[in-house]
């Protein structure tokens, strides 16, 4: 902090210690807390209230009895004796009623408990099939980047790259729509396989359409991070392993691939983390005729069920296995959020 | 990999790669000129210009345009400034604080997005704060902040440290040292990351989508077309947007080339 008001003076560093506080507290750890604390607790009614609810009825019939006391009342002494019970028991029934009607905050796991067997199978196939397009996007694109990388000449590999940005920078939305039209059941691909006697094929309605738009929608994703890192990979290095006599392979595996380690980190974090985060590719890869992808129960728990604790503990679940992913990647091929964050 | 064959197989590959990565772009554009509805190339009912004077007339997707334009300014002012001051912090703090906060400040990147979505509405909500354009560009400015450092963060590390302490040392205060050097050296940086967090929030639909409550940005109501009562106005949207990510790339490509020509000419 010293430093900071050296290099800065008084004023200036208070202004930038007031923009990352609101940043870092206000916006990032406030609300991830606030959602973590809010899956943990319920709303319940009170306990003991059906013992409230009779004592409750009991003192209505005392009211009534009231009544009619007052009515056959004597004189104007025993009446106002009578209206002042009358308001006593008034206020306690008001009292009794609030409390009885009023849910208590009480602690528990039943949120998450809450999941079941069905959702349980949703969240384990939304994780099963992000690995699946993860792992696929990886064998995919680690030929492409490293062709471009390492065989084509740089300036031509720059041009494609930049050719490849455009798709990468057309929104989702609008990629996953075009797979849409391919794969629906009279889409142009059903069309063809008519031609040649099959289908049509319900895509769409299987759930395989989710999964073909996904990895298209996600694949650039690996494909930036490893033509980066390859790019920085000296082509030296592979021409001294051959020269030492080694085949393809073991070139690959001893010489590529270990220099690749970020870039496969962030490839497949990024990869696994937009599949299982996403909303966009199920939502409109099968228009609510497959089953549904996690991220949608997650939504329909807070703005249809318009339960928000359960929809906290869903939406956390989800972020422990994308948090334990990317601690499963670092350790696995041995990198650091430095090397990832770039 | 050495020999021809292998090479020619991966230059078959690559280009059956670049196939899948345009041809469905390609399928989308025909059907937007397709007077055909709902969008389709496999029923031709000809050449048709109708669905642009659609989107044209489209109310919602017009106060969806201006809902992002507003949220986009609103994420720009708010989280190049964090991020700017997020950057300016790590680099004098000492190694384990700054290893902490450096975690924390590039986390929302990690996040899946409609995590960084929910927890915002939850949040505001116990201020009674409704979801809407709001919560919308506080949660966005979460995770494009950290965009914004780590590029400020790239930037500071190539700077010269001893330009702004000769300029301390000439008596200049700290604040002009920040105003006249180090600004000054950032302003490439703020431009580019500028554009990068515009692109971030227009284009963003996970996080605004569990955010914005009621509203609609352009992005949220393409979606929703998707899903019901589809018409090739979603398609004239995808050309537009081709047409738009095509032009910036041709234009980076040019100023990029004409940035080499410079330094050559300067070198030779």
């Amino acid at each position: 902090m010293t430093e900071l008001r050296r290099a800065f003076g008084a004023p200036l560093s208070a202004l930038i210690v007031f923009l990352a506080g609101v940043w870092i507290l206000g916006l990032i750890a406030a609300p991830q807390i606030i959602m973590i604390e809010q899956s943990f607790w319920t709303m319940q009614r009170p306990e003991g209230a059906a013992e409230l609810s009779v004592r409750i009825d009991a003192l209505y019939n005392r009211l009534d009895v009231l009544a009619l006391d007052h009515a056959a009342a004597a004189d104007d002494a025993a009446r106002a004796a009578i209206d002042a019970e009358r308001v006593e028991v008034q206020g306690e029934i008001t009292a009794l009623e609030a409390q009885e009607s009023t849910p208590v905050k009480t602690w528990t796991l039943s949120n998450y408990a809450q999941m079941g067997q069905a959702h349980l199978a949703i969240f384990a196939k939304t994780i099963l099939a992000s690995l699946a397009v993860t792992a696929i996007a990886f064998v995919v694109c680690y030929p492409i980047a490293f062709a471009i990388a390492k065989l084509e000449p740089p300036r031509r590999a720059a041009m494609i790259m930049l050719a490849l940005v455009v798709p990468y920078a057309i929104n989702e939305l609008l990629r996953v729509f075009a797979w849409q039209m391919i794969l629906n059941y009279s889409g142009p691909l059903n069309a063809a396989l008519g031609l040649v006697g099959i289908g049509p094929i319900p895509f769409l309605e299987s759930g395989t359409g989710v999964f073909v738009a996904m990895v298209y929608a996600y694949i650039l994703f690996m494909v930036f991070p490893l033509y980066n890192v390859l790019e920085t990979l000296d082509t030296n290095q592979i021409e001294a392993a051959r020269d030492l006599g080694a085949g393809p392979l073991q070139i690959h595996r001893r010489v590529v691939l270990p220099h690749a380690r970020p870039g496969i980190a962030v490839g497949c974090i990024m990869t696994f983390m937009l599949s299982a985060g996403s909303y966009a590719v199920p939502y409109i890869m099968t228009r609510g005729t497959a089953d549904p992808w996690f991220t949608q129960l997650v939504y329909n728990r807070f703005f249809q069920a318009t339960n928000w604790n359960v929809g906290a503990a869903y939406a956390l679940s989800l972020l422990v296995v994308c948090t334990g992913f990317i601690f499963v990647m670092m350790r696995l091929l041995k990198v650091r959020l430095k090397d990832i964050a770039k | 990999m050495s020999g021809r064959g292998s090479g020619l197989i991966l230059r078959v590959y690559m280009a059956l790669f670049f196939v899948y990565m345009f041809l469905p772009l390609g399928i989308m554009v025909v059907a937007g000129f397709n007077a055909y509805s709902p969008p389709s190339v496999t029923v031709w009912q000809g050449f048709s210009l109708q669905w642009f004077g659609e989107l044209w007339a489209d109310e919602r997707m017009r106060s969806g345009l201006r809902n992002s334009l507003i949220i986009a300014g609103s994420v720009i002012a708010l989280a190049l400034p964090m991020g700017l001051a997020g950057a300016l912090l790590l680099g004098r703090l000492g190694a384990r604080a700054a290893g902490l906060l450096y975690t924390l400040m590039v986390s929302p990147l990690l996040t899946p997005g409609i995590i960084l979505g929910i927890s915002t509405v939850i949040f505001w909500r116990n201020f009674d704060v409704a979801g809407g354009l709001f919560t919308a560009i506080l949660a966005q400015t979460t995770f494009v902040a950290s965009y914004a450092m780590l590029m400020f963060m790239a930037r500071l590390q190539r700077q010269d440290a001893t330009l702004e302490e000769a300029a301390r040392d000439l008596g200049a205060t700290p604040l002009q040292a920040f105003r006249r050097i180090t600004l000054p050296f950032l302003r490439p940086t703020i431009a580019t990351a500028a554009v990068i967090a515009f692109l971030q929030s227009f284009e963003n639909y996970n996080t605004t989508m569990f955010a914005i409550g009621g509203q609609h940005t352009l992005v949220t109501e393409i979606g929703s077309r998707m899903r019901f009562g589809l018409s090739p106005v979603v398609n004239v949207i995808g050309i537009l947007f081709i047409i738009a990510t095509i032009t910036c790339a041709v234009v980076w490509a040019i100023l990029k080339e004409r940035e080499r020509g410079a330094a050559n000419g300067a070198s030779a």
